[in-house]
């Protein structure tokens, strides 16, 4: 066996990973060059759109976040989605693992799970008005009645994969536990939530994508209350009678940077997540 | 109960930062004696003028205080906060058939005892006042500017060639084929955006169709397929001078390639002129009526409200009212809506001496006269989605197909303001 | 006996006052939004009770059933591309790989994206550069073709979704069933089919009805795509009950349209959820 270590890669493999990856940075790259042209070099025609820009100005960049008050903005959707996340994942983990640990005995869980579960399927459009009255009915027609619609807007699909996640983990575990005289509570919070950080990455990437991406929730909530989030402020690029690609396309792409900061750090969350299931 | 105080700890931990950092902000001004009056106005591109004028207001008026609000979508802002019943004071917005659902939802304040209504355009007042689905005794709405469709052409390349304005159907279609012949494309479209087939349709629709047609098909007078045929076939003859394939390029195409010298004429209003311009900043724009008719006199301007102010019914006590007034009147002053037209190009509501964009100056003639219709899509109402209607008909190519949708699907997308209408009728016994 | 009283006891009380949020922020408001199927309200001001008129209207009205065929066949055809795809990267990404983590990041940026500005750029490139690559014309101009292009532009962004929820499942396979396949001789096609996708069936099933779930509801792309047309051939079902429900005065009559269209999709999901359930307890 005189192989190197280095020839364990799959080769192959990666080379048509690598091509395929064209797919995804053609367009990237159209993004980029559009987000710098001005108006007057977007011309209809491939060159228009693929060519350099004349200079590589940050004006578009530092009028775009002029235009969308872009750090007070950021900071709305900032905590916006990360309370989302935060308690999604612990909420929503929570009933996940009490419904998956029950739904297959019990017929009360199972009930449970598939009422939420069906909740995934209400379009948002029917919600909408009866959301707005209830809201400002309640005084939440502000940032928390936002995220508690978000919270209950991704629990059934988050639902679905904490308990799916939750198959593979086998009760035994909590047994052990309990022969040490921790209560299920306990048991939870110290075992079972632990072991389910990767659905945990999961989770929070699926979460904050949507919640960080999303127009309308806010739109119809918190109308009027005078703050706005990121993708609000970027509605402003279209107007009835004239869209800026330009500027806007600067503004998505200053506001995806948060976002790929996020994720490679809950990437290494995943993999990390890998490790301690192997080690189980 | 030690866990469900973690519970509780978890909850406030998280929440409490979020309620802590927000309540600091939507809260309402400081209210030392003076009257609030909170405005919100539906055109975000003019965001930069209303906070001119609101600055203005507020350092002139001390018993007053102004606030302008110009959301991004501010209709669906507003229809949210009348679900929750938070009513702005006034309104900024267009002459459509939103104003209509807005007065027969009783939203709206008579505002007939407004002094400055004089000050305005009579044509413009009508085409408000025809608005209504039944006649009401009040007004509703204090037009403000307007805009108007038709056709604009690059100034420069008519000049160069000695092009002539047509001013009868003939005409135009015969410039169409000169244009044709020297090689330049007469017409960019942009249909992929269904809204902008409206706007051909609408300004052909006010020279070919009684601008009442559709309260008279309301009253079961007439029906669609006899008033709007020549329409139809206009239309479908002006396609033919457009671009190859106009249904794969939206109305930012278009305004790119008008911009860009791709065409000689573009079928839209007025208000494409600052988009038209972000692409060429210097190119010489002017516009002319659409000759839908065969006759130059029977020619009509397409013009409607684009922005005007309405006053809500909850503004109506502790002199609330006089305060809306007399932000309506520092809005209208002279000075004001000149700034607003030099910023926003568009057709002032109040009679007088203003100065008007160069891209208007094949229209002013029929503003001063008087002769202009609206926009006939302003009776439409939305969710029949008759601009989506007119696309598929220029793409199907069927004229008999279309109309005979066109009133079916009228009946059944109106069935209950023909209902009212009818009950209207007959209570006050006309027709 | 009393632990399995605090196991129960704990369970209830980790679920209620869930429950109980879902129900006042999904339930309640879908109750009045069934109440307001049976009016003729514009979503503000007065209206009136029309009985069961906007349910009559809806089983006769062309534009909704030809939504429901364009949401269907789009939804169909969409999943299996998706599913297909991201399947076979998530082997790949999940294999032993150069780059591996800086690979799974490239593939994961199209999630990042809105859909909105997905939206845009594909349509550039639908109307300028495939056109001119192959001498043809848009084919979001074509009433024929137009769904095709909402579907690889929804494939597109949701793939990455999908790869990563394959990524973790493939994850959870314990090297051993592998070495003890290796053993048998099993490889490629046959290792796949007998030892790993019996094995990731939850997630499978995860990504079908999330995958689907998303694509019978789409409507950013929509938006940004081509707005329902060309001729009306891309009017998805939510594109129609927020334009005409929200934006118009229909809010009655779609949100009887909701209504129906919720009914539809739960069924749907019930007997895909029983039918994957059912293959996962034969493990």
């Amino acid at each position: 066996m005189n192989v190197k270590v280095k020839e364990r890669y799959n080769w192959p493999v990666t080379i048509l990973l690598i091509l395929g990856l064209i797919t995804v940075i053609f367009p990237l790259y159209m993004t980029i060059v559009i987000a710098f042209k001005q108006p007057s070099e977007m011309t209809n025609s491939i060159a228009g759109i693929l060519s350099l820009p004349k200079s590589w100005s940050l004006s578009n960049f530092s009028e775009a976040m002029r235009v969308t008050d872009f750090w007070r903005s950021l900071r709305n959707s900032l905590l916006i989605t990360g309370v989302t996340v935060v308690l999604s994942i612990l909420l929503h983990s929570m009933v996940g693992y009490a419904i998956g640990r029950n739904k297959a005995k019990k017929k009360w869980y199972n009930l449970a799970y598939l009422y939420i579960v069906s909740g995934m399927f209400v379009p948002f459009a029917i919600l909408m008005m009866p959301l707005v009255k209830q809201t400002a009915q309640w005084g939440i027609a502000n940032i928390i009645g936002v995220i508690l619609c978000y919270l209950v807007f991704y629990m059934p699909m988050n639902l679905m994969l904490y308990s799916g996640y939750l198959v593979n983990i086998p009760v035994a575990l909590e047994e052990a536990a309990r022969v040490d005289g921790a209560t299920t509570w306990t048991t939870y919070w110290k075992i079972i939530f632990p072991i389910m950080s990767p659905m945990h990455a999961t989770v929070a990437v699926i979460t904050a994508l949507s919640v960080w991406n999303d127009v309308m929730t806010p739109l119809v909530i918190m109308s009027g209350s005078g703050l706005n989030t990121l993708p609000l402020a970027q509605m402003s690029f279209q107007t009835q009678f004239g869209t800026n690609y330009n500027l806007a396309f600067a503004s998505y792409l200053l506001a995806l940077l948060p976002l790929l900061i996020f994720y490679i750090i809950c990437q290494k969350q995943i993999l990390n997540g890998v490790v301690n299931g192997a080690v189980k | 109960m030690r866990k469900r105080n973690k519970l509780v700890s978890l909850f406030l931990a998280c929440t409490l930062p979020a309620s802590m950092l927000f309540t600091g902000c939507g809260s309402s001004q400081n209210n030392s004696g003076k009257i609030e009056i909170e405005l919100v106005q539906y055109k975000q591109e003019a965001v930069d003028v209303f906070k001119q004028l609101e600055e203005e207001f507020n350092r002139t008026h001390d018993n007053i205080h102004l606030t302008i609000d110009s959301p991004n979508d501010a209709t669906t802002i507003m229809k949210t906060r009348f679900i929750r019943e938070d009513y702005p004071d006034i309104l900024g917005i267009g002459g459509d058939i939103n104003y209509s659902y807005f007065i027969d939802a009783g939203i709206l304040a008579d505002v007939s005892d407004y002094p400055g209504l004089t000050d305005i355009n009579q044509g413009y007042r009508d085409i408000l006042e025809g608005l209504e689905f039944v006649p009401t005794d009040g007004t509703y709405g204090v037009p403000y500017v307007a805009n108007a469709a038709g056709i604009l052409y690059n100034r420069e390349m008519f000049k160069e060639h000695n092009w002539e304005i047509p001013e009868t159907w003939e005409e135009l279609i015969a410039l169409c084929e000169q244009i044709k012949s020297e090689g330049i494309l007469p017409f960019y479209f942009g249909f992929k955006d269904t809204w902008t087939c409206l706007a051909p349709w609408n300004s052909l629709a006010v020279d070919l169709a009684p601008p009442d047609v559709c309260q008279q098909v309301n009253a079961g007078n007439t029906v669609f397929t006899n008033e709007y045929r020549e329409v139809a076939e206009k239309m479908q003859q002006l396609v033919s001078y457009g671009e190859d394939g106009p249904f794969a390029y939206g109305y930012n195409d278009a305004c790119t390639a008008f911009a860009n010298g791709e065409s000689a004429m573009f079928a839209i209003g007025s208000y494409a002129v600052p988009q038209i311009k972000s692409v060429n900043p210097d190119m010489d724009i002017d516009s002319f009526v659409t000759p839908g008719s065969s006759d130059p006199n029977g020619n009509t301007l397409n013009s409607g409200v684009d922005l005007q102010f309405c006053v809500t019914s909850s503004c109506v006590d502790e002199g609330k009212k006089e305060a809306a007034y007399e932000v309506l009147n520092f809005l209208l002053a002279d000075e004001n809506v000149q700034m607003y037209l030099d910023d926003q190009s568009a057709v002032p509501c109040k009679s007088g001496d203003f100065t008007l964009a160069s891209n208007l100056d094949g229209m002013t003639q029929y503003i001063a006269d008087g002769k202009m219709a609206d926009y006939q899509d302003h009776y439409y109402p939305s969710e029949m989605a008759v601009d989506a209607q007119i696309q598929t008909f220029l793409i199907e190519g069927d004229v008999d197909a279309f109309l005979t949708k066109f009133d079916s699907d009228w009946l059944r997308y109106n069935r209950d303001i023909i209902q009212m209408v009818k009950d209207y009728n007959k209570e006050h016994g006309n027709q | 006996m009393k632990y399995s009283n605090d196991r129960q006891r704990t369970f209830m009380l980790m679920t209620i006052p869930v429950v109980l949020l879902f129900f006042a922020f999904n339930t309640l408001p879908l109750i009045k939004g069934f109440i307001y199927s049976f009016t003729n309200f514009k979503g503000y001001g007065t209206y009136d009770w029309v009985g069961f008129r906007n349910y009559i209207d809806l089983f006769q009205d062309a534009r909704v059933g030809k939504s429901y065929l364009f949401t269907l066949k789009m939804a169909v055809l969409a999943t299996i591309v998706t599913n297909v795809v991201s399947l076979i990267l998530a082997l790949g990404l999940n294999s032993k790989i150069r780059f591996k983590s800086a690979l799974r990041g490239m593939y994961f940026i199209p999630n990042i994206l809105g859909a909105l500005v997905v939206g845009y750029i594909f349509n550039y490139f639908f109307t300028y550069i495939l056109p001119s690559l192959f001498n043809t014309t848009s084919i979001l101009a074509s009433t024929t073709w137009a769904w095709v292009g909402i579907v690889v532009v929804c494939a597109w962004q949701a793939i990455a979704m999908n790869t990563i929820i394959y990524i973790s499942g493939l994850s959870t396979v314990p090297e051993e069933v592998y070495e003890a396949g290796s053993i048998d001789g099993a490889t490629g096609w046959s290792k796949f089919k007998n030892l790993t996708f019996p094995l990731i069936i939850p997630f499978f099933s995860i990504n079908m009805v999330l995958s689907g779930k998303n694509f019978l509801m789409v409507f950013d792309q929509i938006m940004a795509l081509t707005k329902g047309g060309p001729a009306q051939s891309t009017e998805s079902i939510s594109f129609l009950i927020y334009n005409n429900g929200m934006a118009g005065g229909q809010f009655g009559f779609q949100s009887a349209n909701a209504v129906v269209f919720f009914i539809v999709i739960v069924a749907f999901s019930v007997a895909q959820l029983r039918f994957t359930s059912s293959k996962e307890e034969q493990l």
